[in-house]
């Protein structure tokens, strides 16, 4: 395999329990390390179940998922050490302030004293949230919840970091300051997994992207290399040539 | 272990400033046995001390009637009235109803049985050649007549249980009026037998017995039952508010984080289940505390506890290791915490009332009872009365830690096998 590669995926299906059509339907992608990826699709395109089996979370029906140099399936321990998931929903205890919070899950990555705590003042700060870090979750905004939940994911230093749909129901300051960090972190080197249907969001902020629908990959490439090729003016336009204008609401 | 500790910290954190949940966990509880113990008071000591009034003419002066009086009092199932009377007289005196049973034993009931049973072995003896009298041919045997009365409302099967038991008694006395004689007739010149030593226990009514009342029964009050019960119960309340967290952590994405997290999720579950343990064994001692200082304040008899600290702390861990894994298995079958709270709520109420939480089991229908047998609730609530009424050891308690144990295990097992199904 490549040593370059951050994500291998070969020949990769998912089809649901009870299903009658794959999830995920043969897809192979090969992301090298120190991108930002996007994997854009309309709603119920396959992205989160993408995601999910990279992350070991589901399990494929069938193909093959490689993360760095291990095998998902083979070695999944292996592959969590280096990784880290901010998932689409905000995953964090209402009636636990920010800090312990963000302490239960730096605890959980084997993080603790004065060094976790450091950490954690470093991103409260980063993303201007260590004024309220003693006040609990559930008196937060939405756009805050969200920086919140990306600290969770962060704070462990993964080399590969999953975002599904990290800026959803944020305003354009907290959504300025997530990608402007997401910059920052793949600046220092570490490869970045998102997931969104935010066409201008994605055309700022991804390297790399990949358009998924029905479970296929339809297209991938360079944001600008791919506009070009289709003739369009932004990836916006260029995803619906591509996906067309019915509704999925399935 | 940081892990671990974490987990459990979380937990609690979470816990504790649940205000409402605290409420229900504690003050439910609490208030359930103070209301049921002081509801329950009177109904408990009527049953306990419930006796059946019994006319008692004695004019028998010799060791039969004296053996059918000690039998009748130790029974201790009879409020005993001992009236001097004659036939009619007690025959009204019972129809009126003032008494359930009325019990006529005959002057010289004695001198007549030791004559039947005199005339009945010479008669023998003689037959086989061995006496020394000679009995004349139309000397017959008179049955000695006791007379029974029973109030007109009896029912039947009651009827035939005493009378079964009076004449089980009696014939014990007659067969051992019938050895005295033999041996007295084959030993005439050799030591008598001590009588007294002979009649002793010799009239028993314990088989009068028309409601199964077990030994536990007579010495359980309303404290005593009351208080373990609805701390069983609380303790398996708890599976509302864990199944809840449980489902709360799937909805929110937290389940699957901490799954893309590094280590066994076992440690986490087992914090869980570690913190929500802590709860109910502080719920439990809270409880006792409560049926040994607060309920005697309101007038109530004190809780015995008996004397096995030990056991009885581990009576407390594996009711609450059931209930937690009774949580997490609501917790994963169920997709909705609506579901999950009601499915909870309600098994938890039926398994209480199958389990002899709101009335002793021992008061419920034979097809009630058969079913009771499979609730945890009734095995926990079964240890503690072992314990408490008992003085009950580890050993006594061993069969409902096993079951307890088996299943929580059992819970556990499910869940699992719901949680591979929804992936
Ligand atoms: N657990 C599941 N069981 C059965 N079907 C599922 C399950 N999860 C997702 N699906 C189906 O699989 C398809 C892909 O879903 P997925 O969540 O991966 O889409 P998505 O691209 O993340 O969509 P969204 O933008 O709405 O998040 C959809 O048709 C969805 O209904
Ligand atoms: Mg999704």
């Amino acid at each position: 395999m490549d040593p370059n590669a951050a994500i291998e995926l070969k020949d990769l299906i998912k089809i649901y329990k009870g299903a009658a059509i794959p999830a995920v339907n043969n897809i192979t992608l090969h992301i090298p390390k120190g991108i930002i990826f996007g994997l854009l699709g309309p709603n119920g395109a396959g992205k989160t179940t993408t995601i999910s089996m990279m992350c070991g979370l589901i399990a494929p029906s069938s193909g093959h998922i490689q993360v760095e140099q291990f095998s998902v399936q083979k070695q999944k321990e292996e592959v969590k050490k280096i990784i880290g998931v901010v998932p689409q929903e905000i995953a964090l205890y209402p009636t636990l302030t920010a800090f312990e919070n963000l302490q239960y899950i730096g605890n959980m990555y084997g993080l603790k004293g004065d060094a976790l705590k450091q950490k954690i003042q470093n991103n409260l700060i980063t993303f201007g949230l260590d004024q309220v870090q003693h006040k609990k979750i559930d008196t937060f905004s939405g756009g805050m919840k969200r920086r919140i939940n990306l600290i969770a994911g962060i704070l462990h230093d993964p080399k590969i970091l999953f975002l599904d749909e990290p800026t959803v129901g944020v305003d354009v300051q907290s959504r300025n300051v997530i990608t402007e960090h997401l910059h920052f972190l793949n600046k220092n080197g570490m490869t970045i997994i998102y997931t969104s249907h935010l066409m201008e969001e994605a055309e700022n902020l991804c390297t790399d992207i990949a358009i998924i629908d029905h479970g296929k990959i339809i297209t991938q490439g360079k944001p600008k290399e791919l506009i070009q090729q289709h003739h369009t003016e932004n990836l916006e336009q260029l995803f619906l040539k591509l996906t067309g204008k019915k509704l999925r609401d399935h | 272990m940081l892990r671990l500790i974490s987990t459990i910290r979380k937990e609690l954190l979470i816990l504790l400033r649940d205000k409402g949940g605290l409420a229900i966990m504690f003050l439910m509880p609490i208030a359930m046995i103070t209301i049921m113990a002081l509801i329950q008071d009177a109904p408990f000591k009527d049953y306990q001390e419930m006796k059946i009034p019994l006319l008692l003419v004695n004019k028998d002066t010799g060791s039969l009637g004296k053996a059918i009086e000690k039998g009748l009092n130790e029974s201790k199932m009879f409020e005993i009235n001992k009236q001097t009377l004659n036939d009619t007289e007690v025959k009204q005196t019972v129809k009126k109803g003032d008494f359930e049973i009325g019990i006529l034993i005959p002057e010289n009931a004695t001198q007549q049985l030791d004559q039947n049973v005199d005339l009945f072995v010479t008669k023998k003896l003689s037959e086989a050649g061995l006496g020394d009298s000679v009995v004349a041919e139309n000397q017959n045997t008179e049955p000695l007549n006791l007379s029974i009365y029973f109030a007109p409302d009896t029912k039947k099967s009651f009827r035939i249980s005493i009378i079964n038991s009076l004449k089980q008694s009696t014939s014990k006395i007659e067969t051992q009026t019938l050895l005295n004689f033999f041996s007295k007739e084959l030993n005439k010149d050799g030591e008598q037998m001590n009588d007294k030593e002979q009649m002793k226990d010799f009239v028993q009514f314990n088989e009068i017995s028309t409601v199964e009342t077990p030994q536990e029964a007579l010495q359980l009050n309303s404290v005593q039952h009351n208080v373990p019960a609805w701390t069983i119960f609380g303790i398996f309340f708890i599976v509302i508010s864990m199944a809840g967290s449980i489902i709360k952590e799937r909805d929110d994405g937290s389940y699957l984080r901490i799954r893309t997290m590094p280590g066994s999720f076992i440690t986490v579950l087992s914090g869980k289940i570690i913190s929500y343990l802590f709860i109910t064994i502080i719920q439990a001692v809270l409880m006792l505390l409560v049926g040994l200082y607060l309920l005697p304040l309101l007038g109530l008899p004190k809780l015995s506890i008996g004397s096995n600290v030990l056991a009885m702390f581990l009576m407390i861990v594996f009711t609450g290791l059931a209930a937690t894994g009774f949580g997490v298995m609501v917790g994963s079958i169920f997709k909705t915490h609506q579901q999950a709270s009601t499915f909870g709520a309600v098994s938890v109420v039926i398994l209480a009332a199958l389990g002899g939480i709101w009335v002793p089991v021992y008061v419920m229908p034979e097809a009630v009872r058969i079913m009771s047998e499979f609730s945890p609730l009734y095995w926990s609530l079964s240890g503690f009365h072992k314990l408490f009424l008992n003085a009950g050891t580890l050993s006594d308690i061993l069969p409902y830690l096993l079951k307890l144990s088996l299943f929580f295990f059992a819970c556990l097992a499910t869940a699992f096998y719901f949680d591979k199904q929804s992936q």
